[in-house]
C-alpha cells in the first residue's frame, strides 16, 4: 500500500512537473522579446518563472519518492512502475497542452514501458542465476526529466 | 534537425551524468552515516569527488537542454524520445564501467529503441 502510494505520487509529480515546464517554456518562447528563436536569455527568463520553479519542485518530489521507494522495494519493481509515467506524460501533453498525439506515439510509449520493464526484470536475483552472464546493477537511467 | 540534436544532448549528458555519479559513488564506497560527524565526513568526500561533481554538472546540462527543447518541441515527443537514455546508459555501463549485460537486458533496451523509433515517426 505504501509502495503503491509513493510510486503513484512519483509518477503524477513527474508528469505534472514536465507538463508545467513545457507550458512555461512555450509561454516564454511565445513572448515578442524571444521571437527570434531560442537563446540562452530564455533560460535566464525561465529562472524567474514560477511555473518553472513549480515544475522543478515536482521533479524533485518525483526523485525523492523514487529514492524512498528504492529504500524498501526492489529496483526491478520500482523502475518499470515509474516508467508508466511515460504514458501519463503523453496523456497530459495531449489533454492539458492540446498536443496532437498519433497512434504510433501512443504505441511507442507503451513499447518503451515494456522495454524498461524487461530491463528491470533482467536484474531480478532469480534471473541472475538463469541468465548469462550475471546482470549488472544498472540503476542510473532516468533522472527526473527524462528519466526525466 | 535541431530538435534531434537537442534530444541527443539531453540523452548523452544524462547518461554521462549517471555513469560519472555511479563511478564517483563506487570510489566513495558504502555510504552509511550513523553520527553527524560521519555524515559531514561523507558529504565532504562526496563533494570533493571529481567524478561526482562532473556527474552533477552533466545532469544540470541535461536539465537545461531539456528546458530549451521544450520551448519549441512537443512534450509528448520529447519525454518518450529521451527515454533512449536507458540504451545509452546500458552501453555506458558495459564499456565504461565494465558491467556485464545479459541478453534480457539487451532485449529490453532494443524494445525501448523500437518504442522511441515509433514515437519519432512524424
Amino acid at each position: 500500500m505504501k509502495t503503491a502510494l509513493v510510486i503513484s505520487v512519483a509518477v503524477i509529480a513527474q508528469a505534472v512537473g514536465n507538463t508545467l515546464l513545457s507550458k512555461a517554456m512555450k509561454g516564454i518562447a511565445s513572448l515578442p522579446s524571444h521571437s527570434d528563436g531560442f537563446s540562452l536569455l530564455m533560460l535566464v527568463h525561465a529562472m524567474q518563472d514560477p511555473l518553472i520553479w513549480a515544475g522543478t519542485f515536482l521533479l524533485l518530489v518525483f526523485f525523492a519518492c523514487f529514492l524512498s521507494a528504492l529504500s524498501w522495494a526492489d529496483l526491478s519493481f520500482v523502475l518499470p512502475a515509474t516508467a508508466s509515467g511515460y504514458i501519463l506524460n503523453v496523456f497530459f501533453a495531449n489533454h492539458f497542452l492540446g498536443e496532437p498525439v498519433a497512434m504510433s506515439r501512443w504505441l511507442g510509449s507503451v513499447l518503451i514501458v515494456g522495454g524498461v520493464a524487461l530491463v528491470a526484470w533482467s536484474g531480478r536475483p532469480d534471473r541472475a542465476v538463469a541468465a548469462e552472464p550475471a546482470p549488472a546493477a544498472h540503476e542510473g537511467a532516468g533522472t527526473g526529466e527524462a528519466k526525466c | 534537425m535541431l530538435t534531434g540534436i537537442m534530444v541527443l544532448l539531453v540523452v548523452f549528458s544524462n547518461a554521462a551524468g549517471d555513469v560519472y555519479i555511479t563511478r564517483g559513488m563506487k570510489k566513495i564506497g558504502d555510504v552509511s552515516a550513523v553520527s553527524p560527524l560521519d555524515f559531514l565526513n561523507t558529504a565532504k568526500r562526496i563533494l570533493s569527488n571529481r567524478d561526482f561533481l562532473l556527474g552533477v554538472f552533466c545532469l544540470a546540462m541535461s536539465f537545461f537542454s531539456f528546458l530549451a527543447v521544450l520551448s519549441w518541441a512537443d512534450l509528448s515527443f520529447v519525454v518518450p524520445a529521451t527515454s533512449i537514455v536507458y540504451v545509452v546508459t546500458v552501453v555506458g555501463a558495459k564499456f565504461i564501467l565494465k558491467e556485464e549485460i545479459n541478453r534480457m537486458r539487451w532485449a529490453g533496451t532494443m524494445l525501448v529503441c523500437l518504442g522511441v523509433a515509433l514515437v519519432c515517426i512524424p
